[in-house]
């Protein structure tokens, strides 16, 4: 009796325990767990700035850093204030300080449970692979030329016409040969085509006009570099860069308002952003011929010509320029401003350069020919109406408030003046 | 007769082909032909030269219209912070420094200065380190309009230099911008006595992170 009353008890005391056991456990691992979302929500605020997970920027890499820190406690007291932890002489401490030349912030507002949580977001970003995300979409390599020239149907069927005329005038002279042998008419023989003078005079106008059409084209072609696509030392891409990632014309090409020449950017503004963009992520590059290009070798490109070493992050010898080969070629006896054009003018870069924001690989939109500009300063308005600078044209200023005249082109004020653009 | 049409014909269809065919070569890799070829190749400035291409203006120069030289040097962050913005802001100064944010800082602090722009996109754009929230009780609320003119001239952290993008006076009028959005207000109210940069909100680190150079 009593021995069993020894075993109930004990069976309920071992459940018991196990049961405090379970739920010691479970609130431990609950206090314990680093909740990852609320762990990026504090990492993008307060580290991302100077940190990155994969990536090595103003401070260290974060992959792994638990494992790096030799004790948990000091990692935290790091990030509350990381100028105590290297006052107090730790070996790694100083290594990091010395490595990066920078005292971290101190963060004495995080508690342990936001350092866990931001802890607990770079272990789970530090197991995921950075590239997994560059194999989404991105397969728009081969998006064909669509529509727009039908010439060549045309042309089809101008051939097919033409044949069927052909065969109809032989039926027509045929039966006509037909009809004079019944009614007993003597018809002379037939000359053969290749002979008969109409025949030879006809072929010998259309081939002299297509000859001069090519001949023209070409003399007018010449000295003119439309749709014009060197290749360039880097295949720099103005679709990722002005299209998919948004940066303005200006941002690069800042000359653009303030002088002659948009400029071809210096390679500092390119270092402004490939300091840290050393990798390509994007859709898939490919050259006019169809190669497909390494994105990341040619960010290296860069580091070669700039000078900077990626894994040291400085520059560790002298730059040299990148030549860069000009698409855009005006002849010296042309006198062409971009910021008149873009500043006054208020004209969009795409007006003359084409969808810029589209090609990976620019090419010359317009054919920069004089009946081109003119063209355009025929059919362009100035803003006449407030502008002091036009103060001077009363006539107009005076045929506006009669009505007679609704806008002023920039013919109207001399733009197409030969001195405007040839002095 | 026949022989001068013939040779009409030919002299066409040759010349055409000439002119046409071998003009630009495949993909356009080649410029095309070129008449008065002195015209093209301009002889005024010799591109790429090594020693002239990198070369700077004298040092001291200073551009017509500009404003006088910063003489604050890289890392005196202590004295940039006093310094005061020197141009008189107006409301059309304001308008025009938000589109030159826009252009220039926008792309990466956002237009609404809230540290995400289009290359960073909350982590999933190109930019791997954040970029910093400008915006109004932000971390850097608290930079004068001479701490921003000095980032913008030198540069921060992952920040680049944008001194050969934006001249003094459009880095003055960007600082201007940025103040008068925290603000709320039409025109920054100039900057008022030098805030001891200490008295920053502590965790928000930056002033604390001094380069060493």
């Amino acid at each position: 009796m009593y021995r069993r009353v020894s075993i109930r008890l004990r069976k309920q005391l071992v459940s018991v325990l196990i049961l405090c056991a379970g739920l010691v456990l479970s609130v431990s691992t609950t206090v314990q767990a680093a909740d990852p979302a609320k762990g990026k929500a504090l990492f993008q605020a307060n580290c991302a700035s100077c940190h990155n997970v994969h990536k090595q920027l103003t401070g260290p890499a974060l992959k792994g850093v638990e494992d790096r820190w030799s004790d948990k406690k000091l990692l935290h007291q790091w990030i509350h204030n990381s100028s105590s932890v290297i006052a107090s002489g730790d070996p790694y401490a100083n290594a990091l300080f010395k490595q990066f030349n920078q005292v971290m912030p101190a963060f004495p507002a995080f508690t342990d449970e936001d350092i866990d949580n931001i802890l607990g977001y770079i272990a789970v970003e530090g197991a995921r692979d950075p590239n997994a995300k560059a194999a989404t979409p991105g397969a728009g390599g081969a998006a064909a030329e669509e529509g727009g020239d039908n010439s060549l149907l045309f042309g089809i069927i101008t051939l097919v016409l033409a044949v069927v005329a052909l065969i109809l005038m032989q039926i027509n002279s045929n039966l006509n040969k037909l009809a004079g042998d019944k009614e007993g008419v003597a018809t002379p023989e037939p000359v053969p085509f290749y002979k008969n003078k109409a025949y030879i005079a006809l072929g010998v106008i259309v081939l002299f006009m297509i000859g001069g059409y090519f001949t023209i084209q070409g003399a007018i072609g010449l000295g003119r570099q439309k749709d014009y696509m060197p290749e360039q030392p880097i295949h720099y891409s103005h679709k990722v860069h002005a299209g998919i990632n948004q940066i303005s014309c200006l941002y690069c090409h800042a000359g653009a308002e303030k002088s002659k020449h948009a400029m071809i950017p210096s390679e500092n503004i390119c270092m402004n952003c490939h300091k840290v963009i050393n990798e390509y992520h994007g859709p898939d590059l490919f050259t006019a011929e169809g190669k497909k290009i390494n994105g990341s070798a040619e960010i290296a490109k860069l580091y070669d010509y700039v000078g900077w070493d990626a894994e040291a992050k400085k520059y560790t010898k002298p730059g040299k320029p990148i030549e860069w080969t000009k698409i855009h070629n005006l002849p010296d006896h042309v006198y062409f401003n971009h910021s008149q054009h873009v500043v006054a003018g208020k004209q969009q870069c795409q007006t003359c350069h084409g969808n810029i924001q589209d090609m990976d690989e620019v090419h010359q939109f317009a054919d920069l020919s004089m009946g081109w500009c003119i063209n355009c300063h025929r059919t362009t308005k100035v803003q006449f109406a407030d502008n002091k600078y036009y103060s001077i044209f009363e006539k107009f200023h005076q045929e506006v408030k009669d009505g007679k005249i609704d806008s002023v082109t920039v013919e109207m004020v001399g733009g197409t003046e030969c001195q405007k653009c040839h002095y | 007769m026949k022989r001068t049409s013939n040779i009409l014909v030919v002299a066409a269809l040759a010349g055409g082909a000439l002119l046409a065919a071998c003009n630009t070569g495949e993909h356009h890799r080649k410029p095309g032909r070129i008449y008065m070829p002195d015209m093209y190749e301009s002889r005024a400035y010799e591109f790429y030269n090594p020693r002239l291409a990198t070369m700077k203006p004298v040092e001291g120069t200073v551009k017509r219209g500009e404003l006088l030289p910063y003489h604050v040097k890289e890392g005196d962050t202590t004295l940039a912070n006093t310094i005061k913005n020197p141009l008189t802001i107006t409301e059309a100064d304001v308008a025009e420094g938000k589109r030159l944010f826009n252009i220039y800082c926008g792309i990466c602090h956002g237009t609404a200065l809230d540290g995400n722009g289009p290359l960073y996109k909350g982590g999933d754009g190109p930019y791997p380190a954040a970029p910093a929230n400008l915006a109004a009780g932000g971390p850097k609320s608290h930079y004068t309009q001479g701490r921003l003119f000095y980032v913008m001239t030198y540069g921060w952290n992952a920040m680049g230099s944008y001194a050969s993008q934006l001249d003094r006076s459009q880095r003055w009028i960007i600082a201007a911008y940025i103040k008068s959005v925290q603000d709320g207000s039409k025109v920054p109210a100039p900057d008022a006595a030098p805030t001891a940069p200490a008295a920053g909100p502590a965790a928000s680190g930056g002033d604390t992170a001094t380069i060493k150079k």
